[in-house]
C-alpha cells in the first residue's frame, strides 16, 4: 500500500466519506437494475397515492404514486451526473485562468484577478435564477453549462495562488535555466505540481454543486418534471410535509449524506495530499 | 583570443519600496573559450544575482539596470527576444544550482525532466528524448541509468541529484557552464567526486565554466582564473596561480588568511572584523574600506578602477598605486 493510501485510510471520517461516495457512485452507476419500479410510473393513481414506507415501497409513494425509492435512485444519476460535468469544466476554466494569472503575472494577472473579483460580487443562484428564467427549457446539458460557467472562481483563485508560490521554487527557475517556454513549464512542471490541490478542490466543489443543483430544482428552474431531482422531489414534498414527510425526508437525507460524503472526502485527501502536513 | 562571454557594468538592482538593494553594481569580466573561471566572494556578495542575471533569470522586483551588457558571441543578452533568449538558455550557457534537493521537480521522474530540457530545444520524438536521457545519466556516472531514469527525485540520494543536474544542463551541449556552488550542499566526499566529475566533462565538451563557490579550497583545485567579488563588484582578478601567491586587495589578503591551510599550523583561524554592509546601503569609495586595516582618507573618497598589475592581475585598491601606504 503505497503511503498516501496509509495516510488517506488513516483517519476514520475519511474512510467515511469515501464508503458513502463509493455507495452513491455505485448505486447511481447501477440504478436501472437496483430500482424495484420505473422511476417515472404512476403505479396506481386510484389507491396507491402517498402510501407509507413499507417493503413494497422503502421510501414510499409521492401524489401520483410514484416509487420513492426508485425515484430518490434515479435522482442521484441526475444529481452525481450535474456535479460532476460541472465540476469538470468549472476546474478546467478554474486552472486555465488561475496558471495564466500566475505565470504571467503584471497587467494579465491584474485584470483577470480583477474579472474575478467583480464575478464574485455577483450573488450567483440570483445570476443562476435570471439565466435560467430567460433561457426556457435549458434542459441537462444547459444547466450543467451554466453551473460549470458560474463556479470556476475558487478553482482559479486556489490554481493562482499555488502557481505563485510554485513560482518561487528552485526548481522552476532552474527549469527555466534551461531554456523551456512557459507552455511546456505550465504543462509538463506546474499542472503535476497542482493535482492535489486540484482534485481537493474538485471534491469539495461537487458537493457545493449538488448543493446549488437541488436549490435550483426545488425552485423549478433545474431539472425538468417528470425527470427525477432531489431538489424538485423536496419541492413537490413540501406541501404534505405534514401528512406524508416521508417525500421529502428521503431525498433531503440523500443531499446530506452525499455532501457530507464529499466533504469528508475532499478534506481527507487534502490532508494527505498536501505536503506541509506530512 | 575573444572572450566567449563579455560582461560590461552588470548592474542588478531590487527596489523595495523606498528601498534599493544594489545586488550587483558594475561587474565587468570576460570568459574564455575553455576556460574555468572562479568567482569568490562571502554571502551576499552578489555571486548568484550576477549568476542568474546572465540568464536573465532575475525576477520582479529585481531588475538588471539599463547600460549593462551580457555579450554572449557579440550578441548582447539583455536585448534578445523572449525566444532567442529560451534557445541561450540551457542550448548554449546552462547552469547548476546549490541545493540539487530542491532544484528537481519533485513530482517528476529524473528521466522525464531530462526529457524535457532535450524537447524544449529540440525536435525530437518522446523515445528518442528517453533515449538520450538515459545515455546523459550514464555520462555522468549514474549506475543503472536505465532504472534510475524512470525514479523520482528523492529516491536519489544528494550526490545522484547532483549529477541529474549535471546531466540535465549538458544535455544540449552547451558552450558555458554556471556551476553556482554546486557542492556546497554535499558533504566532502561526494564533493570531490562532483569536481572531478566537472572537470572531466569539461575536457571532454570543450566548455567553459564559471564556477561560483565561497571555498577558496575548492575553487584553488578547478579554476584556472579566479574573480573575487565584494559588495557587488569585482575587486580582484588574476590567475589562480598569482592570486594565490600575490593577493593585492586586502579583502582577498584576509580571504586567504581565514582559510584553513593544512601545511600551516595555527591554534586560531584569523577571521574578517565587520560583516559585509547591506547591499542597500554600501559605503562610499571603496567598499571594504570599513573593514580594512589599511584604509586611510583616500579610501573613503575615490573608488579606483581595477588597476593593473601586469603580468595577468588586476585589483579595485589604492595600494597597487601607493603601496608604501600597507601597514605592517
Amino acid at each position: 500500500m503505497s503511503r498516501f493510501t496509509q495516510r488517506l485510510l488513516a483517519r476514520r471520517r475519511t474512510v467515511l466519506g469515501l464508503v458513502l461516495v463509493s455507495v452513491l457512485c455505485v448505486a447511481a452507476a447501477l440504478a436501472p437494475w437496483l430500482v424495484p419500479y420505473d422511476p417515472t410510473a404512476q403505479l396506481d393513481l386510484a389507491g396507491g397515492q402517498y402510501l407509507d414506507p413499507s417493503v413494497a415501497h422503502p421510501f414510499g409513494t409521492d401524489f401520483y404514486s410514484r416509487d420513492l425509492f426508485s425515484r430518490v435512485l434515479y435522482g442521484s444519476r441526475i444529481s452525481l451526473t450535474v456535479a460532476f460535468l460541472s465540476v469538470l469544466l468549472s476546474v478546467t476554466i478554474g486552472t486555465a485562468v488561475g496558471l495564466i494569472a500566475g505565470l504571467a503575472g503584471g497587467a494579465v494577472d491584474t485584470v483577470l484577478m480583477r474579472l474575478v473579483d467583480a464575478a464574485l460580487a455577483i450573488p450567483r443562484v440570483f445570476l443562476l435564477i435570471v439565466v435560467l428564467a430567460l433561457w426556457e427549457g435549458v434542459g441537462l446539458w444547459g444547466l450543467i453549462l451554466i453551473l460549470g460557467l458560474t463556479s470556476w472562481i475558487d478553482a482559479s483563485r486556489i490554481v493562482r495562488g499555488e502557481v505563485l508560490s510554485l513560482k518561487t521554487r528552485d526548481f522552476v527557475t532552474a527549469a527555466r535555466a534551461t531554456g523551456i517556454g512557459a507552455r511546456r513549464l505550465a504543462w509538463s512542471h506546474l499542472l503535476p505540481n497542482l493535482a492535489a490541490p486540484i482534485i481537493v478542490t474538485a471534491t469539495l466543489g461537487i458537493g457545493q454543486i449538488i448543493l446549488t443543483e437541488a436549490a435550483l430544482s426545488y425552485l423549478g428552474i433545474g431539472v425538468k418534471p417528470p425527470m427525477p431531482s432531489w431538489g424538485s422531489i423536496i419541492a413537490e414534498g413540501q406541501q404534505t410535509l405534514g401528512s406524508a414527510p416521508w417525500v421529502a425526508t428521503f431525498p433531503g437525507i440523500a443531499i446530506v449524506v452525499t455532501v457530507v460524503g464529499f466533504g469528508l472526502l475532499g478534506d481527507g485527501l487534502r490532508d494527505a495530499l498536501d505536503p506541509r502536513t506530512r | 583570443m575573444n572572450p566567449l562571454l563579455k560582461v560590461r557594468d552588470l548592474r542588478t538592482t531590487f527596489t523595495i519600496g523606498d528601498s534599493v538593494a544594489r545586488a550587483v553594481d558594475g561587474a565587468s569580466f570576460d570568459l574564455f573559450p575553455g576556460e574555468t573561471l572562479g568567482l569568490v566572494g562571502e554571502s551576499g556578495c552578489g555571486k548568484t544575482v550576477m549568476a542568474l542575471s546572465i540568464l536573465r533569470l532575475i525576477e520582479d522586483p529585481g531588475e538588471i539596470v539599463a547600460g549593462s551588457v551580457i555579450e554572449y558571441e557579440g550578441a548582447n543578452l539583455l536585448e534578445l527576444s523572449p525566444r532567442e533568449l529560451r534557445r541561450i538558455r540551457g542550448g548554449e550557457i546552462a547552469m547548476i544550482f546549490q541545493e540539487p534537493t530542491t532544484s528537481l521537480n519533485p513530482v517528476l521522474t529524473v528521466g522525464a525532466q531530462i526529457a524535457e530540457t532535450l524537447r524544449a530545444h529540440e525536435e525530437i520524438s518522446r523515445e528518442e528524448a528517453r533515449h538520450r536521457s538515459v545515455g546523459l545519466l550514464d555520462l555522468v556516472g549514474i549506475p543503472d541509468p536505465d532504472e534510475r531514469a524512470s525514479q523520482y527525485p528523492h529516491q536519489l540520494s544528494g550526490g545522484m541529484q547532483q549529477r541529474v543536474m549535471i546531466a540535465m544542463a549538458l544535455s544540449c551541449e552547451p558552450k558555458i557552464l554556471i556551476a553556482d556552488e554546486p557542492t556546497t550542499a554535499l558533504d566532502v566526499t561526494i564533493q570531490a567526486q562532483i569536481l572531478e566529475l566537472l572537470a572531466a566533462l569539461q575536457r571532454q565538451l570543450g566548455m567553459a565554466m564559471i564556477f561560483i563557490t565561497h571555498d577558496l579550497g575548492v575553487v584553488a583545485g578547478i579554476a584556472d582564473r579566479i574573480a573575487v567579488m565584494y559588495g557587488g563588484q569585482i575587486i580582484e582578478e588574476a590567475t589562480t596561480k598569482s592570486l594565490f601567491r600575490r593577493a593585492a586587495h586586502p579583502y582577498t589578503e584576509a580571504l586567504l588568511q581565514a582559510a584553513p591551510r593544512i601545511d600551516a599550523k595555527a591554534d586560531r583561524l584569523s577571521v574578517i572584523p565587520g560583516a559585509v554592509p547591506p547591499a542597500t546601503a554600501w559605503p562610499a569609495g571603496c567598499r571594504f574600506h570599513p573593514r580594512c586595516p589599511h584604509a586611510w582618507e583616500h579610501c573613503s573618497g575615490a573608488v579606483p578602477d581595477l588597476l593593473p598589475l601586469p603580468p595577468e592581475h588586476r585589483a579595485r585598491c589604492w595600494l597597487v598605486v601607493e603601496p608604501h601606504r600597507r601597514r605592517a
